[in-house]
């Protein structure tokens, strides 16, 4: 997994605006069911998935994309939009 | 100000990965366990400013899109 000195001169090539996260020990990876281990030639290998979640104010998952679905942002960033809308709304 | 936070988990291997879907035999299947409605389970990360962001420290204040990106940096 990359490193935060990885993360931050891929930030800085792409000029981001928001935090580019490293879990190095996997232990986020883990948590969310996100990894996902491959037996070649006897040998197992970790892989993350890619995955878009979206997480409301509360804390609540309102939106999981994940494998080929999560390559589109659309769906995500419609979740986002509503949710702004309603915190504005009030 | 903007509402969403959008936090990108930049991933990549160190160790040479195996081209997904030809060479690797008996995947392990990994279904997230998760799905909409859960509470998101709390973590703790280093950002690319070595500072430790904390999915709780957005509670009540923003909302958080979470990108899991696999060999971004990589071109894999």
């Amino acid at each position: 997994m990359d490193s935060p000195a990885a993360n931050a001169a891929f930030a800085k090539q792409i000029g981001v605006t928001f935090p580019l996260l490293s879990d190095m020990n996997r232990r986020m990876l883990k948590s969310y069911g996100i990894l996902k281990g491959y037996d070649v030639q006897n040998e197992t290998y970790e892989w993350a998935l890619r995955a878009n979640i979206v997480i409301d104010k509360q804390g609540i998952i309102q939106l999981i994309d994940e494998g080929d679905s999560a390559v589109d942002p659309n769906s995500a960033l419609t979740v986002c939009t509503t949710l702004h809308k309603k915190s504005t709304a009030k | 100000m903007k509402r969403v936070l959008i936090l990108g988990l930049l991933l990549a291997a160190v160790i040479a990965a195996p081209p997904l879907a030809r060479q690797a035999q008996n995947p392990h299947v990994a279904k997230m366990s998760l799905k909409v409605g859960d509470a998101a389970p709390d973590f703790t990360l280093l950002s690319d400013q070595w500072k430790t962001v904390k999915l709780s420290d957005y509670r009540g204040k923003k909302n958080v899109f979470l990108a899991v990106y696999v060999l971004a940096f990589t071109g894999g």
